[in-house]
């Protein structure tokens, strides 16, 4: 069935498809709409799902901690400070390993105080152990949630789906939504290898000494090592139910172009327009959409980029002191090639600036016209 | 702590952190310094009851629908909750947490609710079959005998209740009017007591003065005649043609006799007794108009009666003070004076002080004096001390007389209908402690809740049954965050124009819905109704639910952090420091 929803509607959909046993989450603008949605049809009985109201974010997250070690599906969402605001919470909830899907919807933090698009607030939550995912419109919303359980579920840790404020989040877009039988023949119940058993209690995420603490770290690790693997043959299982798919990036204008350009989210969109109208001009131009972020899909850009001497960037957060959070990520993840092209380190779009087809232009164009950055961070749009 | 486990890789190591074995051996309330534990305590509206009905446990019994519960958890205390529910005063409600919240439970309504539906379902106690021998005699058949009799049936008494009146129900009969309670209720209330093997003996003289050697069949006597004596004003003209006495006034209404009334009446009093008067004269087509010396704040009389009264067109003049009645052809010039009010006198009242030189007068046809009602000592036995216009008892209603026990408006100063009901119970008690050859002032000291009006009778019966708390829950201990505002249902009220010439009741009883979210307001203040919010909040899992719906803790593994005490809505957790 397909219906023209918003990227916060899309998520509900997801939610529901994926008959998620506990909601817990407190409202924050642009993610609002996606908790009033949902509390309402649990409200109106429509869905039997348990909608835990809490005071805060942190409490949010804290609440599904215990329903995710009670062994059922868990889901909330917030947004910029309300995400900032689980930090905590986030760092154990992969911690004690628990397969949380959460939306974060892209929204810059103040102050100055701002509601609009920036992946500042998910991009600041690195290190917390969660797999991030980045969406480019609402079907990959509602697809990337469904997708999302599946992937938590088998490797035992949590994961951010991040979509865009206003642009997806309040933007209506055409969807196809799936039945909820062909939902169910995709991604099947939870079962989880441990949970809380009142017969038998066990004591969870308790003090563990130096004896023992590194060995958990490196099976995180290890788990986020096996996403890339696990993340595929969802995909692909995906691909054979519902005739989509998504990979952790996408490849697309001429094979082997000189001038690559990387962007994720709603400005691969804009991108690919660009990108298509220079390949009409006879450019050797190509684009990457980064859509997994976490873990960083190293092997998969270095197989997209053979033959590229210039790749450019778009970032749409900020590291104050170094810049671009993508770039200095696929810098370090370059390092390890032989063969190493020049990245362009470009930020734009912050605070919901838009990043218009000018814009990217001005930024492949400079891409072309230099052999090297003049800078190490190039300014889109900015007003000096 | 000794390693027990060792594990020598990751790859041995479960995925989480995680004990490998069970850790039930790890009684976490050992760290427990203090020790949260149910106990319920005493409501302010039980505290505050002369007739000691279990107000909360009823009310709990309404909100669960079960209103034949309800009803017989009254009946336990109280012979009267269809009276009680139109005529108490109803301390309890003054006394209800509620108020400070919003507005008290109509404890009152629900009474005669829960009295009247078990009427409509044709509702019985239990007949008492087995009998002792003992035969005890009670000399009066008003509220104070009629719950003695009530309470010693129960027991298994042979009781006879004696009655000069060719009626029973003493002030109930004749001194409430028929629109505050119909003789219907209350002949349904005395056949429930008669039901139980109790003979009444109506029109019976006994011996004036009452010699005690005329009852010499029956082990105990217990005399509540009342105070039946309407007060006169020592004015000059009040024994005059045409001047009644308030009491009088309304016996003769209560039994149909005529009354021969002008047109014009004055009522003097501030009573109850002077506004059930001008009411009734409203009814016989008459008009009313109450004088009272003090102003509207120290009125005794209940604010509803007034305002009803106001209603029907009674008039009430205060801070007038008839001093004198002047006879002229049947039509009468009531002399008064004006007052004002001075220092506070020994009631708390501010004392009304004449004007001087502020004498006016009423025309009007008819006088009715009802400025309080004295006991008639005639006809009690010799050998009862009186003192300040009562007869002396001891706390358990026992006179110098042995075998002899009084109560009612014959020993007390608190003369309401809840009082009298309270004390016949208490001498029923003192009667069976007397015969059984028990110390009845140490029972009763039991069974009150601190130094009383509440006295349960139920305790008496079935000691086994939890003591009643001598602590009574302050509003301060409840936890407001578990209550949202709710209006207080009002009991429908029959239209001013057509309480007409009848006497038909003013007031209506609630409906079932309106009951029900009454009930349902209630706080239950230290009772425990299993709203689950120790269940909910206990952080440790350590509140446990038995089969029989009573919560327990879990000592195991409690670790006295307090959270359910603190939300317990209603007080009925306690908290105390753990022993070392």
């Amino acid at each position: 069935m397909k219906k023209v929803i918003t990227g916060n509607q899309a998520v509900a959909y997801g939610v529901i498809l994926s008959r998620v046993d506990v909601v817990s989450a407190y409202p924050i603008t642009p993610q609002t709409t996606i908790v009033e949605e949902l509390s309402e049809l649990i409200a109106s009985g429509r869905l039997k799902t348990i909608f835990l109201k809490v005071e805060s974010e942190h409490s949010a997250l804290a609440a599904l901690v215990g329903a995710s070690t009670g062994g059922v599906r868990c889901f909330t969402a917030t947004s910029s400070h309300g995400l900032a605001y689980m930090h905590e919470m986030l760092h154990w909830a992969c911690g004690a390993r628990l397969p949380i899907v959460m939306v974060n919807v892209n929204r810059a933090i103040g102050p100055p105080w701002n509601i609009w698009s920036d992946q500042s607030d998910s991009l600041s939550q690195r290190d917390t152990g969660w797999i991030q995912l980045y969406c480019e419109n609402n079907q990959e919303v509602l697809d990337t949630i469904l997708q999302a359980y599946r992937i938590a579920e088998e490797v035992r840790l949590p994961v951010m789906v991040v979509l865009d404020a206003f642009v997806l989040s309040h933007t209506s877009e055409a969807v196809e939504i799936p039945s909820i039988e062909e939902v169910d023949s995709f991604l099947p119940p939870y079962c989880p290898d441990y949970l809380i058993d009142p017969q038998e209690p066990k004591a969870f995420s308790v003090i563990t000494t130096p004896d023992y603490f590194m060995e958990f770290r490196f099976k995180i690790q290890r788990a986020m090592e096996r996403v890339p693997e696990v993340a595929q043959k969802v995909n692909d299982e995906f691909k054979s139910h519902f005739g989509r798919g998504y990979g952790a990036i996408e490849r697309f204008g001429k094979e082997d172009a000189e001038v690559l350009l990387i962007t994720s989210g709603t400005v691969s969109s804009t991108s690919r327009m660009v990108i298509q109208g220079r390949l009409e001009k006879g450019c050797s131009v190509g684009g990457i959409k980064i859509k997994r972020f976490r873990p960083f899909p190293c092997k998969e850009i270095f197989g997209a980029i053979k033959g590229a001497k210039k790749i450019a960037i778009i970032d749409r957060s900020l590291s104050p002191g170094v810049g671009g959070i993508f770039a200095q990520e696929l810098r370090s993840a370059l390092y390890l090639q032989e063969e190493k092209p020049q990245v362009f380190g470009f930020i734009s779009g912050l605070g919901g600036r838009d990043i218009t087809p000018n814009l990217i232009e001005e930024a492949v164009q400079y891409t072309v016209d230099h052999d090297r950055p003049q800078e190490e961070i190039l300014w889109l749009g900015l007003e000096k | 702590m000794t390693k027990q486990i060792a594990f020598k890789s990751a790859s041995e190591m479960p995925e989480i952190a995680v004990s490998v074995g069970s850790m039930d051996w790890n009684k976490t309330g050992a760290w427990r310094t203090q020790r949260p534990f149910y106990e319920d305590k005493t409501p302010p509206c039980n505290a505050a009851c002369p007739a000691g009905n279990d107000i909360v446990s009823f009310i709990q019994k309404i909100a669960q629908e079960d209103y034949e519960g309800a009803w017989h958890l009254i009946k336990e205390e109280n012979p009267f909750p269809a009276i009680c529910g139109r005529v108490c005063f109803h301390p309890c409600e003054s006394k209800c947490n509620r108020r400070f919240f919003d507005e008290p439970i109509a404890i009152h309504a629900l009474e005669r609710f829960v009295a009247d539906f078990a009427a409509s379902q044709n509702k019985k106690v239990e007949r008492m079959t087995e009998k002792g021998r003992e035969k005890i005699a009670i000399i009066g058949s008003g509220p104070a005998g009629m719950s003695c009799a009530f309470h010693l049936a129960k027991l298994h008494y042979q009781v006879t209740v004696f009655e000069s009146f060719s009626l029973a129900g003493g002030v109930l009969r004749f001194g409430i009017p028929s629109y505050r309670l119909s003789k219907d209720v209350l002949d349904r209330e005395l056949w429930d007591i008669e039901a139980l093997g109790v003979e009444i003996r109506t029109g019976i003289s006994l011996s004036n003065p009452l010699r005690i050697g005329d009852l010499g069949d029956y082990q105990a006597i217990f005399i509540a005649t009342g105070a039946h004596q309407s007060k006169g004003l020592s004015i000059p003209g009040e024994k005059g043609r045409g001047v009644y006495r308030g009491l009088d006034f309304l016996k003769k209404i209560n039994l149909k006799e005529r009354v021969k009334l002008g047109e014009k009446i004055a009522v003097i009093g501030g009573g109850n007794t002077a506004v059930d008067v001008a009411r009734s004269v409203v009814r016989l087509g008459k008009k009313a108009t109450i004088l009272y010396r003090r102003s509207k704040e120290e009125m005794p009389a209940f604010e509803e009666e007034i305002t009803e009264a106001l209603e029907e067109g009674v008039k009430i003049s205060y801070l007038v003070n008839p001093i004198r009645i002047h006879q002229k052809d049947g039509l009468k010039r009531l002399e008064c004076l004006r007052m004002e009010l001075g220092e506070k006198d020994e009631s708390g009242r501010r004392r009304p002080v004449p004007i001087p030189n502020s004498n006016f007068s009423l025309e009007v046809e008819n006088v009715i004096i009802a400025a309080g009602e004295e006991i008639e000592i005639s006809h009690l036995p010799k050998g009862l001390e009186r003192r300040e216009g009562i007869v002396l008892t001891q706390r358990d209603g026992s006179t110098g007389i042995k075998g002899v026990f009084a109560g009612g408006d014959l020993t007390s100063n608190q003369r309401t209908v809840a009082h009298a009901i309270g004390s016949g119970k208490k001498a029923a008690i003192a009667i069976d402690c007397y015969l059984r050859g028990r110390d009845s002032e140490d029972a009763i000291r039991q069974l009150l809740v601190g130094e009383g009006p509440f006295l349960s009778i139920l305790r008496y019966i079935h000691p086994d049954e939890r003591p009643m708390n001598s602590h009574i829950v302050a509003f301060e201990e409840l936890n407001m965050d578990y209550f949202e505002p709710a209006k207080r249902e009002k009991e429908p009220k029959r239209r001013v124009k057509e309480r007409g010439k009848e006497f038909k009741e003013v007031t209506f009883t609630l409906g079932e819905d309106a009951a029900l979210e009454e009930a349902k307001r209630c706080f239950n203040c230290g009772t425990c109704n299993e709203c689950e919010n120790c269940y909910v909040f206990c952080p440790d899992g350590s509140i446990l639910k038995g089969e029989a719906l009573v919560h327990q803790v879990d000592y195991d593994f409690c670790k006295g952090c307090g959270i359910c005490f603190t939300e317990c809505p209603r007080g009925a957790i306690s908290l105390r420091e753990e022993g070392r």
